[in-house]
């Protein structure tokens, strides 16, 4: 038998037509680094990941693996990544969207939530089984608050 | 390596030991061609096979290895892999472009003859995996489409690893199946490549170099790049630079030393793990030598290993003298047609086949010559025939050469495409044109 998964089921969210601009905004207002993406109907189309917009804002060669390990000697300056950011900040956030690494049942195991987490993933969202609908997060910040005595909350 | 071969008697069931070797020679071609089954695998299947219906027993597969190329593209990949965690192919390619100004049509050049260079040298995919993404960081810097780029170093790299012993697998395979040395390869063919490697950057220039524009304030973005920076670990650097010019003297003096280029790449790499490792803890050594020896291209010496297995079969079944007597038919016994037979078809062939087991089938052929144009030494122009038909010709399609495959995979993961028709419209006249100098320098000299 296993223990009802404890998620967080008041969460920021994106529409897939949001800006780029909107969702960087929501980010930095809710403090995470990864948003959940959905339709009209509550569905999960995808993520919305800081890391992806990050890769956005290099040089693709950067992205590709051992060719450009570093870019220590690249002379460009804050300005010119404010400049590559104001480019893609208008586009819809549907343009960036990366599949969840994982997703969650609300009946999956806090074990394997935890697991997850250790191995590295920001925040997973959870839906239910038939129609993929996005019914919670879970992240870090909810486990540890799931751990707290009671009353300590 | 194996002696002469003799015919193997019985295989599976009674069968004809020719017809079986090869039926799974022809099908594991095929399989290979297809690009359906990672050729690792079938290669490896296909030797195994070959032991279980009983072509050959294992002995014979084991000594049919050629231990010599393995271990000489195992020493490189590993010297390789430890030298560029320095930054230094990082280093040249910025520095090759900030001494022509960041110009468009300058990079472009430059980076071609970077790209030759280190091909020579080194694997043509691990040069590639190296100097393209510094091409396409420069290129999004000047803002000017990476396309005629990335074809310039595709050529590039085929060309320059035509020039040694080295630089790409077919000339391994002829070099330690022939015993000629680095220096034979770099006197034979050295000339030719340079003359090939202008006539490629001539048409270049006409069809894209001259149209190539970047604006001032682009080209100081470039200018801007220090390649210092780009070092990331000095005294790797300067390990890795000894150890290298070690092992290219080591090459060069082969035929004084008689130490064969496995020994002289696999001990080259041996050193500098040695001095990479020296005074860190076994936590640490143990993680780089991991590294290094994990980040070897393990595929491409199984492919190898089974391929070598798969041509004795063939060999001792009798089919390379088959074929062997067929082509000398078809030329009628003239050593210069046969000679320029082997050139162009191997260029044709090497454009839509893999080089590898081309090559690796063409050896034990052309040995197989020897009795009727005078022994082994009477040989070498069909030596240089195939190598410079087998590298060049990888040259003329998209799917000719992995190095090819492998640019086509960044540039579309940076977002350029790679069409096979687009690519074949001016690779393969290009092409073409590779081997008709080739044709001249043959006739020329040796012929």
């Amino acid at each position: 038998m296993t223990t009802p998964l404890i998620y967080n089921t008041v969460f920021p969210s994106l529409r897939d037509t949001d800006t780029v601009a909107e969702a960087t905004r929501r980010m930095l207002e809710n403090q995470v680094s990864d948003l959940p993406v959905v339709d009209n109907a509550g569905r999960l189309l995808g993520m919305f990941k800081l890391e992806r917009l990050f890769a956005e804002l290099l040089p693709a060669a950067a992205t590709l693996g051992d060719g450009v390990p570093d870019l220590a000697f690249m002379s460009d300056t804050i300005e010119q990544l404010r400049e590559r950011m104001r480019q893609i900040e208008g586009a819809a956030v549907h343009q960036f969207l990366v599949d969840p690494e994982h997703v969650l049942h609300p009946d999956t195991s806090p074990f394997e939530a935890v697991l997850l987490l250790y191995k590295g993933t920001n925040a997973i969202p959870v839906v239910v089984a038939e129609g993929r609908e996005l019914v919670g997060m879970v992240s870090a910040r909810d486990v540890l608050a799931a751990l707290q005595p009671a009353g300590a909350k | 390596m194996h002696g002469a071969p003799g015919h193997a008697s019985a295989v599976l069931f009674g069968l004809s030991p020719l017809w079986v070797a090869t039926l799974l020679f022809v099908a594991t071609y095929l399989v290979i061609m297809s690009d359906k089954l990672n050729r690792a695998i079938v290669a490896l299947l296909g030797a195994g096979l070959l032991i279980l219906v009983g072509v050959l027993d294992q002995k014979e597969a084991m000594a049919a290895v050629d231990f010599n190329t393995l271990g000489l593209l195992l020493g490189m990949m590993l010297i390789v892999n430890i030298t560029r965690r320095c930054g230094l192919f990082q280093y040249v390619a910025i520095w090759s472009a900030k001494k022509v100004g960041a110009s468009p049509w300058g990079i472009m050049l430059m980076m071609s003859i970077v790209t030759a260079v280190f091909s020579a040298f080194l694997d043509n995919v691990t040069t590639v995996l190296l100097t393209v993404p510094v091409t396409l960081l420069i290129t999004e810097e000047l803002k000017v489409k990476p396309y005629p780029y990335l074809f310039a170093q595709i050529f590039a790299s085929n060309i320059g690893g035509t020039a040694t012993l080295i630089g790409d697998p077919p000339n391994i395979m002829i070099g330690s199946a022939t015993g000629l040395t680095f220096n034979d390869f770099a006197i034979a063919l050295t000339p030719v490549i340079v003359v090939i490697m202008v006539a490629t950057l001539v048409p270049l220039y006409f069809v894209w170099g001259r149209h190539l524009r970047a604006t001032d304030e682009n080209r100081r973005h470039v200018m801007g790049f220090n390649e210092r920076e780009a070092i990331t670990d000095p005294r790797l650097l300067k390990q890795s630079l000894i150890i290298i010019a070690l092992v290219i003297v080591g090459f060069m003096l082969q035929r004084q030393t008689g130490i064969e280029p496995a020994t002289i790449a696999v001990f080259g790499a041996a050193v500098l793990l040695l001095l990479d490792n020296l005074g860190k803890d076994s936590e640490t050594q143990s993680k780089n030598v991991h590294g290094a020896l994990s980040e070897a291209e393990w595929i491409t010496l199984m492919f190898f290993l089974g391929l070598f297995v798969l041509v004795y079969g063939i060999q001792k079944a009798g089919l390379i003298d088959m074929m062997a007597q067929g082509l000398l038919k078809a030329t009628g016994g003239d050593f210069n047609v046969t000679a320029l037979a082997i050139l162009w078809a191997s260029a044709v062939l090497s454009a839509f086949i893999d080089n590898i087991p081309f090559v690796a089938t063409m050896i034990p052929l052309i040995k197989a010559m020897a009795p009727t144009f005078g022994g082994d030494a009477a040989l070498l122009p069909l030596w240089w025939a195939l190598s410079l038909g087998a590298c060049l010709g990888g040259n003329g399609t998209l799917i000719g050469a992995s190095a090819n495959l492998v640019v086509a995979g960044l540039a579309e993961r940076a977002g350029t495409g790679f069409r096979f028709v687009e690519y074949l419209k001016i690779a393969f006249p290009l092409m073409l044109i590779s081997i008709v100098l080739s044709h001249v320098y043959l006739y020329w000299r040796y012929l």
